[in-house]
Formats: structure tokens, C-alpha cells, sequence
């Protein structure tokens, strides 16, 4: 982890998760699995099952920091919360009519609204109907759309920059962007 | 989401603009008090923001997978093992710990007699807004690469995707023999979609990396996509 080191400030690592900045998501991300698959295999869950609760609360930690709901002191208090949300999310699924293999993500109505967890913020906006409806839409967008509106949207990198790495020009770039954003809001508003 | 295409391109941008808090104050004030004036506007705004959280959320969510291939192996798994089965396993860790410590050390080797850390860009210091690249690249040749880690780290928070910092960041991890640290920076580079006039060192140096950490395999796919003339002997000593 020397990446992500102890001097570095709480702004930085919090403009940097915000930002998306894959080195420092990937490395929070890598660095913490190993503790929840340990924890989800001793009570009775696959490593399958420690994929997808790990995921989902890998979400839910970088929802909560975008959107201010949470704020780390240092990467420390990131890891611990991080954490205790995949061990309340793993205690859901257990207590859930002995986890049936249905699938459950966020959307699953069942791990909503469980707030009898100190630390649990539920990770409410992430549960919208319209967020995962979005979410499916763009999951299935044509890859220069997706390409394009991650870039900008994900990468937050300027238009500039995404001319010249799709090598056209500004303008066009602008266009096609908004193009693509009108081609995902009507697949999300009828799905086909 | 209701009717399609009331949203035009101004409003997107603009939506955009408050969403990311770029909006200059203003601004910000007269949005926000259309935002209470008009039920109609603020689910439009809404719309629009969900949307574009649904695109972060949807993109980071497959890039968790491509990190998960990349968690390092657990190595306290549970275990419940009976006195024969531990009897049988210790001989077969003993053999195997031999042998992992032979070709461990000729991983060592082999790094030691590869690596050489770039010698870095020339110096002129000419265009200023350059200094701070170029002062902490005077660290770096002179070895000093605390120093120049420090700098070039303050480079990279301001300009994440620049594939020189991320080069030399991941290179003066690597002459600092951090090698962990260094990785993700190479990696960055080695995924860069720019021209980059140092892909193939950076591949190179990936390489490397991975030899000195014993992923072999790793090792052997980078050391193979870059087309240096040293990645290529080294492959050849990998592979006999």
C-alpha cells in the first residue's frame, strides 16, 4: 500500500476516490478483499458469495464518500468502514430465510431498510429504481457510447483530452456525447 | 423518466456543471432557485443526475472485476486437517519449498542482472511550467528518489492521467526496490490509449516487476508485449 501512504492528506484521498482514480481505487479495492472472503467463507458462504457482497459494498463506501455521507479520516477509517459494511451486508444475506441463491445485489428489496446497524448507512440513492434501470441501459449501450460517456463521466477526463484520444474534434466530441446521453435516456425511459 | 428529448444540450451541460460543483456561485444561486420554483425543472435535474450516477456506478462496477484478478492469493485459508494429511503436506511443502526457494532466488538474479532504472529525460529546464517535473527528475537521476517520489506525487494528483509522471513515478518506486507501489503506476501506463514513446519500457519495467515477485507468467506477458531488445533476451532466459 505504499501508494496510498500515511502522509497523504485527507483531501487528497478523498478527491482522489471521488475522482475515480483507478490507482488508488484499485488499491483500496485489492488490499481489503482477502479480510471479507475469510470472514464470508467461516460463515457458511462461498468465495462467490464474497465477490458480490464485497463488490456491492465497495459501492456503497464510494457512493457514501461521493456524496459526503461519509468522510474518512484516512485511509484507515476507509478500510474499517468498508469493512463493516460487507460484514452487516453478509449478516443480512445470512439472516434473509437461510440465503436462498437468488441474487442480491442492491437492488434486492430484502437488504433495504435494515437500519438496525450503527454504522450502516444504508445506501439508499443506490437502491433507486430509475439508478438501476440506468445502470442495466448502460451495461448494454453500443461501446462507443459507452466508451465515450466513461470516459467523460468516469474518467472525468475533459473533451479535450477525449478528442484527441478518439481523435476528432471538440465539437464533435461534445455532440456525440450528447448524442449518446439522448440514446441512454430513451433506452432507459422504454427499455426494448 | 418521462417525456424524451425535453432535455437539450444546454441543460445537460449545465446539470453537469452542478452536479460536479462546477458552477460558479452565481450561478449555482439562480439554479437552485429554479430548482424550488419548479417541480417540473427539479425532476428533470433529478432524472439527469441519476442518469449520471448510474454511468458511474455501472462503469466502476466493471472495473471491479478487472481488480479482482489482480487481488494478491490469501495465504491463511481455514484448514482443518487430520495428523497423516499434515504429515503428507509438510513433506510436500518441504519439496516444494526447496524448489521455490531455488527458483525464487534465480528470480532475484535474474531481476538484479535486468534491471537498470531508466536513466531518466534530459534537464534543461527551459519551459517553466515544467519546473516541478523536471526539478524532481534531478532527484531521480541523482538517485535521491524519495525526493523525487514526493514531487512527482503532487504532480500526479493534478494530473492523474499523465502518462510521464506515471512512468517515472513507477520507476523511482522501483529503483527504491518498491516494487508493490510501483506496479499500479506501470500498469496505468501500459493502458494508456495515447501514443506513449516509453510503452514498451514501461512493459519492460512491468515485467521485471512481476519476475522479481515470481509471477512468472505475469512477467513473461508483459516482458512479451514490449519490444525492447532487453525484454527479449530476458524472455529467453525465462523461458529455458
Amino acid at each position: 500500500m505504499g501508494e496510498i501512504n500515511k502522509s497523504k492528506h485527507q483531501s487528497q484521498l478523498i478527491s482522489a476516490i471521488k475522482n475515480n482514480d483507478s490507482v488508488v481505487l484499485k488499491s483500496l479495492y485489492t488490499s481489503n478483499y482477502n479480510k471479507i472472503e475469510l470472514l464470508v467463507l467461516r460463515n457458511s458462504g462461498t468465495k462467490e458469495d464474497a465477490k458480490d457482497i464485497y463488490q456491492d459494498a465497495f459501492i456503497a463506501v464510494w457512493n457514501n464518500i461521493k456524496n459526503n455521507t461519509f468522510i474518512p479520516v484516512n485511509e484507515r477509517a476507509v478500510q474499517g468502514y468498508l469493512y463493516t459494511i460487507a460484514k452487516n451486508k453478509w449478516m443480512d444475506i445470512l439472516k434473509s430465510s437461510r440465503f436462498k441463491k437468488t441474487q442480491y445485489g442492491f437492488s434486492n428489496p430484502s437488504l433495504v431498510d435494515k437500519s438496525d446497524y450503527v454504522e450502516d448507512v444504508t445506501d439508499k440513492n443506490l437502491e433507486n429504481e430509475k439508478l438501476v434501470s440506468t445502470m442495466e441501459a448502460f451495461k448494454i449501450l453500443g461501446q462507443p457510447c459507452k466508451e465515450l460517456l466513461t470516459i467523460f463521466y468516469f474518467e472525468k477526463k475533459s473533451l479535450r483530452d477525449i478528442a484527441i484520444q478518439l481523435q476528432i474534434d471538440e465539437a464533435s466530441a461534445r455532440n456525440k456525447k450528447y448524442r449518446c446521453m439522448e440514446k441512454l435516456r430513451n433506452m432507459v425511459i422504454a427499455p426494448k | 423518466m418521462k417525456e424524451k428529448s425535453n432535455i437539450s444540450q444546454e441543460l445537460l451541460e449545465t446539470i453537469e456543471c452542478y452536479y460536479n460543483n462546477s458552477m460558479d456561485r452565481d450561478d449555482r444561486i439562480i439554479f437552485e432557485k429554479k430548482l424550488q420554483d419548479s417541480p417540473e425543472f427539479k425532476e428533470q435535474v433529478e432524472d439527469i443526475k441519476t442518469m449520471l450516477l448510474g454511468i458511474e456506478t455501472q462503469a466502476l462496477k466493471e472495473q471491479l472485476d478487472d481488480f479482482h484478478k489482480e487481488i494478491p492469493l490469501e495465504k491463511n485459508k481455514i484448514r482443518f486437517l487430520q495428523p497423516l494429511k499434515i504429515a503428507v503436506a509438510a513433506a510436500i511443502i518441504i519439496a516444494f519449498g526447496c524448489f521455490w526457494f531455488f527458483s525464487g532466488s534465480s528470480n532475484q538474479k535474474l531481476y538484479a542482472k535486468y534491471f537498470t532504472p531508466d536513466p531518466g529525460l534530459p534537464t534543461t529546464m527551459s519551459n517553466s511550467d515544467d519546473f516541478e517535473f523536471y526539478d524532481a527528475m534531478v532527484n531521480y537521476k541523482h538517485g535521491d528518489y524519495d525526493k523525487a517520489i514526493q514531487k512527482w506525487q503532487v504532480l500526479y494528483q493534478k494530473q492523474a492521467t499523465n502518462d510521464t509522471i506515471n512512468y517515472f513515478l513507477g520507476l523511482a518506486y522501483m529503483s527504491h526496490d518498491k516494487i508493490e507501489a510501483a506496479k499500479p503506476f506501470l500498469q496505468k501506463v501500459t493502458e494508456t490509449k495515447k501514443p506513449f514513446p516509453f510503452l514498451s519500457e514501461a512493459y519492460y519495467y512491468l515485467g521485471l516487476a512481476y519476475l522479481k515477485e515470481g509471477q512468472i507468467e505475469l512477467a513473461k506477458e508483459n516482458l512479451g508485449l514490449s519490444n525492447t531488445e532487453q525484454s527479449q533476451k530476458l524472455l529467453n532466459e525465462l523461458k529455458n
